[in-house]
């Protein structure tokens, strides 16, 4: 069977972001990328999945990024996968056109199931799985923290706000990972090494045969201004006479 | 007299800076420390906090046991728990480690440390979760322990602001005030800051704090990695566990909440241009990537010690930055070329260990122009001049290989010397 892991490439969400003075939207210069934490989890749990139910699993893992996104496809290398895919695109997208670019990589490569995270840590969308799963008529089951492989599919345990959901579904399917699915391990040495020596596909949205038709565009970006004011006032009354005076209370 | 006008000026708010602070204003000094991001953010914050007081020389030895006394009066003083005293072991498989052991106990005895040899059976008893079947000599370390270095930190600012130390945070040094050589403030996007002296203490930054007078300090900052596991469920790690050092592998480490801490000085480590990180770099903000090499490498060697942790092990990463100098020693003091300027850097990661001693050096050296311990390998002009330290590019590949040979040489009375500076440059 065939596993495939889409794996995005990230700024890390715990870095200082500056914005972009001339475009909308963050400065690249000198970000950190990694790979989304939840694609990391995907990835661990194709793994798992390789070596405890099914042996013969090949693991796939697919970024669409520029030239540089191949160090995020070496991760996933490192930590075990068997192949990496890089579809080069350097122009912003959008989860609708993402899962499109997938679809026409699943529709060549007939994995048995798709495994990835429920959302990515820097746009937050929470929608490719979904859009992924619509569009080629698969069943989805999305927010997993637990796989079990049955005999007709999987058990998949789904993080609720009630609970947890236990649902069953046939495969191929789309599992989208949530936090507590698995810890992903890191790298070992020799593993590294492996990963060094694999050579990692290359393909375009264009030899895919899709033209990127974007639904979402970004028209503004501001970061949040977390500093605070502090300052001694002696008495009550001055206290409520400088709530009074920045409005916080009439 | 303006606002911005103390006694002395310290650069960086790193426990370096933070312990030199609160002992000059104890004694009576008006002092301002600035610092660029957050206190105790930079390789403060980042640290593993093991306080093994035995040093290869006597003299680093009877420092750091100093520091032990001084990090308890602080205890006393800031009226917080900060040092656990755990113990720690040494432990050699090698004949030669071997002999690195005996001769510390030698040395350690010869001043008064406690340190005795310890049955590798007793040692497998205390450490349960550790590989010992493989050592041949241990080492046993009764008074040393480990502390959070943030409390550290935190006691230090706690007990200097109560003695009138001014903190100013978010404040970057971007320009030195000189009168011809003679030093007397610093610019900052706050302003003008004026003290007839100043501390250099920016650690990994003190070499571009250095390039503001067009002073050559020999450090360069260098990464580093460590790794605390999660509690293993069959290999639990007391919180009252010793430390351990074992240099043969390369690794150090300590008990932590229940799992295992693992550092590693190994032979290769990454390197940093400060220049080049952007301008509000934050430290603590730093992780490693799930394929970086120095942690696989690290996993690997703790791996040989406890072969229970590996790559899947459920841990918690720390990656920092170190400011080593050429021969792993800091620089205290003044150097030939201004007046009024001091540096306090370059603790190769023992800045943790070293700063209670070093704050006490630091304020006698400006406060009565000389220190009551004898200072002289860590005298900051050791390397004025010398030929082989002076161009960034040299300075680097000394400062690496010294990183690099940290825990690959053999300390000991029979193992070679310290490299003299002027000789090495030979």
């Amino acid at each position: 069977m065939k596993i495939l892991v889409p794996c995005k490439r990230v700024p890390d969400p715990d870095q200082k972001l500056r914005l972009n003075a001339e475009t909308v939207g963050i400065d690249p210069a000198a970000l950190t990328y990694i790979l989304n934490p939840f694609d990391a989890i995907a990835v661990e749990e194709a793994l798992r999945i390789r070596e405890t139910a099914h042996p013969d699993a090949e693991v796939i893992a697919v970024s669409i990024a520029p030239a540089e996104g191949e160090a995020d496809l070496r991760t996933a290398l490192a930590m075990g996968a068997d192949r990496a895919l890089l579809i080069e695109h350097n122009d912003p997208t959008d989860p609708w056109n993402v899962a499109r670019l997938l679809a026409a990589v699943i529709e060549h490569e007939q994995p048995t199931l798709v495994l990835m995270g429920k959302q990515a840590v820097d746009d937050d969308a929470n929608q490719t799985g979904q859009f992924l799963a619509a569009q080629l008529g698969w069943p989805q089951a999305t927010f997993a923290s637990q796989i079990e492989f049955i005999d007709d599919g999987i058990r998949v345990h789904r993080e609720t706000d009630l609970g947890i959901e236990v649902i069953r579904t046939t495969l191929p399917a789309i599992v989208t990972a949530d936090l507590r699915l698995n810890e992903p391990r890191y790298a070992s040495l020799p593993s590294i090494l492996r990963a060094k020596k694999k050579s990692i596909e290359q393909t375009t949205p264009a030899k895919l045969g899709v033209q990127l038709e974007l639904r979402v565009r970004l028209i503004g970006m501001e970061l949040i201004n977390s500093q605070r004011h502090c300052e001694k006032v002696e008495t009550a009354s001055n206290l409520l006479a400088k709530l009074r005076e920045t409005e916080v209370v009439g | 007299m303006s606002e911005n006008k103390s006694d002395i000026i310290i650069i960086g708010g790193g426990v370096a800076g933070l312990s030199t602070a609160m002992q000059l204003a104890r004694r009576g000094a008006a002092v301002t420390v600035l610092e660029r991001e957050q206190i105790g953010n930079g390789s403060t914050g980042r640290a593993a906090g093991l306080l093994g007081q035995l040093r290869g020389t006597a003299e680093h030895t009877r420092m750091l046991m100093d520091g032990v006394e001084i990090v308890k009066e602080l205890e006393a003083q800031a009226g917080v728990e900060i040092y656990v005293q755990t113990g720690s072991v040494r432990v050699a498989e090698t004949p030669e480690r071997a002999q690195e052991l005996t001769d510390l106990i030698e040395m350690g005895r010869s001043i008064n440390f406690d340190i005795n040899e310890i049955p590798i059976n007793e040692l497998a008893e205390r450490m349960p979760y550790m590989r010992t079947d493989d050592l041949t000599t241990a080492c046993w370390c009764p008074t040393d322990g480990h502390l959070q270095p943030a409390e550290l930190a935190s006691a230090y600012h706690k007990v200097g602001r109560d003695h009138g130390v001014r903190y100013e945070t978010n404040c970057p040094v971007t320009g030195m005030l000189l009168d011809g050589k003679k030093a007397h403030g610093v610019q900052t996007p706050k302003g003008e800051f004026h003290a007839p002296i100043l501390v250099n203490a920016a650690g990994p930054w003190s070499h571009l704090v250095a390039g503001l007078t067009d002073t050559t300090l020999p450090t360069a900052a260098l990464g580093h990695v460590y790794l605390t596991t999660q509690p293993h469920p069959d290999h639990p790690v007391d919180r009252l566990s010793p430390g351990f050092r074992n240099r043969h592998h390369r690794i150090y480490g300590r008990p932590e909440n229940g799992g295992l801490l693992v550092g590693m000085y190994g032979e290769d480590c990454p390197e940093f241009d400060m220049n080049t990180l952007p301008p509000d770099f934050d430290m603590s903000a730093m992780k490693a990537r799930r394929d970086d090499l120095h942690l696989a490498m690290l996993i690997h060697a703790a791996q040989q010690r406890f072969p229970w942790l590996n790559e899947r092990t459920p841990m918690h990463v720390t990656t920092g930055i170190m400011t080593f100098t050429p021969d792993g020693l800091p620089f205290c003091g003044q150097l030939p070329d201004h007046e009024g300027l001091f540096y306090c850097t370059g603790f190769s990661g023992h800045g943790i260990v070293q700063s209670p001693a070093i704050g006490v050096i630091m304020s006698e050296l400006i406060l009565d122009g000389q220190s009551s311990y004898d200072i002289a390998s860590i005298e900051a002009d050791r390397y004025w001049e010398v030929p082989g330290f002076q161009d960034r590019a040299e300075i680097q590949q000394r400062c690496y290989e010294m990183q690099g040979s940290y825990y690959g040489r053999v300390e000991g009375k029979t193992a070679a010397t310290q490299t003299d500076p002027k000789e090495a440059s030979a």
